[in-house]
């Protein structure tokens, strides 16, 4: 699941320069996440209303990532044709994606954050930093790479204080992947040394 | 004699630590640098420590160097790419830089540069390897050199290490540490505790150097306890210096107490005063080891 959260609604305003405004949600994690579902996007609509825009029409995609026909999504909602600029509300996969098909200003509302999950009621963040060559099971599943803010491999940095992340609130990623590994019985994959990460794996721009 | 031979004749090494100046005036680190000339073995120059943007530490090496001061260059993970360390080292080195300390570097976050980029392309034991890469006249993508290096690189350590830590110290040490300094000592029992853990490493007690900070005021401890990472002054100290009327003697005696009895446990010490190094002689001096 792609992580994002909403942007401040004035920083939001303040971009978004044209008045009349369509919004389009996103039915996949957005919704999971409460940040670009149904709800959110109604909420939307009044609080730009206030504001004095003019909401010329909105709909929630099914997922905004992934769009077969925009002919399909135009025939549906007419009123996108009335619209000066889309807002979407959705992570930037689909914000770009509905860029390049509907050639119309598109305003993003959320900012995406990670790749992460939902755990039973838990938001998980940063699960996956997608590096284009998978070892996580070296790891016990806690991938270093998104886990750890400076994405050490080969243990952790000297900065951890009872525990917690030289950075954040968060308990040292390493302190959790030697936990899990000596649970699995897996501590002797923590003895590799690790290479460095072969960034050409995730080329800015890799052929579709 | 080089800091290498001396370490490896089992001479009580004394290092001292100076931050390179935050702007283009190299005033204060010359002198600095001129108050533990007499008795410092090498001098180590932080890369922009904590996070905080300062003077390359290649140039200011470089400009020690060349008023006949011996250098420990730090270098960090946090800024370079495996490109930039490579050219970074052999620069450092055609310069007549010998010694470098390598570590991951404090993140960005910590400084006062929040919003840089924190690149970590490589970690300390993956640069510690790209060194010893580089000492045998090839690249880290296996390209031959025009002329290698011949680093004598180190390592860093906390004192008190769990299980995981212990395991990272481990794989530098296995790529080619030569020495490793660590982090403020201010309790001897727990220093031994560290010694006796990292005997099977295959690393030799006399490579060993252990940290001092000199501490100034109650406050100053407290701080310490407070904010960095691997440091933990005693209560017992914390009460000796509360309770001290020269707070900043009290700071010097603890610390060349210290150093007395590190004197025969290790390889030497490393001096990282708050401030500069006025009282760094002094220190020495009431400790005996100059
Ligand atoms: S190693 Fe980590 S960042 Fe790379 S693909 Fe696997 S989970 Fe993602
Ligand atoms: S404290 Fe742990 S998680 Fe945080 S940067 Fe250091 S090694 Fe990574």
């Amino acid at each position: 699941m792609i992580i994002s959260s909403q942007k401040k609604f004035k920083e939001l305003l303040r971009a978004l320069k044209e008045r009349n405004i369509f919004i389009i949600g996103c039915g996949k994690c957005a919704t999971k996440l409460h940040v670009g579902g149904e709800p959110e996007v109604l909420e939307m609509r009044k609080k730009l209303t206030k504001a004095g825009k003019n909401i010329v029409g909105w709909m929630v995609m099914s997922s905004a990532c992934n769009i077969s026909s925009w002919d399909d999504v135009l025939a549906k909602n007419p009123e996108i044709g009335k619209s000066e600029a889309l807002l979407v509300m959705s992570c930037g996969g689909g914000v770009s994606l509905i860029s390049s098909l509907s050639e119309r200003q598109v305003y993003p509302a959320l900012d995406t954050e990670s790749l992460g999950g939902v755990r039973l009621e838990d938001t998980m963040k940063e699960l996956c930093g997608m590096c284009g060559e998978c070892t996580v099971w070296e790891f016990g599943g806690i991938c270093p790479v998104s886990q750890c803010p400076k994405g050490l491999l080969n243990g952790p940095c000297g900065g951890a204080m009872e525990g917690k992340c030289e950075v954040d609130e968060r308990t040292c990623a390493w302190d959790e992947i030697y936990e899990r590994q000596k649970k699995l019985g897996k501590l002797e994959y923590l003895g590799i040394v690790q290479e460095p990460k072969n960034h050409s794996k995730k080329k800015r721009r890799q052929a579709v | 004699m080089s800091f290498e031979s001396k370490l490896n004749k089992g001479k009580f090494v004394v290092t001292a630590e100076i931050s390179p100046p935050k702007g283009t005036d190299t005033g204060d680190l010359l002198k600095d640098a001129s108050m533990i000339k007499d008795f410092a073995d090498a001098i180590n120059v932080t890369d922009n420590q904590r996070a905080i943007m300062r003077m390359s530490p290649v140039a200011a090496c470089s400009i020690l160097e060349s008023k006949g001061f011996e250098t420990i260059m730090h270098l960090t993970c946090r800024d370079r790419n495996r490109l930039a360390l490579q050219s970074e080292l052999l620069g450092a080195y055609a310069l007549g830089i010998k010694n470098i300390l390598v570590m991951s570097g404090d993140h960005p976050v910590k400084g006062d540069h929040e919003g840089a980029k924190p690149v970590y392309d490589m970690d300390s034991v993956q640069l510690l390897g790209m060194v010893q890469k580089l000492n045998s006249g090839f690249d880290f993508s296996g390209n031959r050199l025009d002329g290698s290096t011949d680093f004598c690189a180190g390592a860093v350590t906390n004192i008190e290490l769990n299980e995981i830590a212990l395991m990272k110290l481990e794989k530098k040490i296995s790529q080619g540490v030569r020495f490793i300094q660590t982090q403020a000592v201010f309790d001897i029992e727990k220093f031994s505790v560290f010694l006796d853990k990292i005997k099977d490493t295959g690393i030799s007690k006399s490579w060993i150097i252990a940290g001092i900070i000199p501490l100034k005021s109650e406050k100053s401890a407290l701080f310490l306890n407070k904010n960095i990472a691997g440091i933990k002054v005693p209560e017992n100290i914390i009460d000796r210096m509360k309770n001290a009327r020269d707070p900043e003697m009290k700071g010097m005696e603890i610390a060349a107490g210290l150093i007395k009895e590190l004197h025969g446990m290790c390889g030497g010490v490393h001096i990282m005063p708050i401030g500069n190094h006025e009282k760094t002689k002094n220190i020495l001096e009431m400790a005996g080891i100059i």
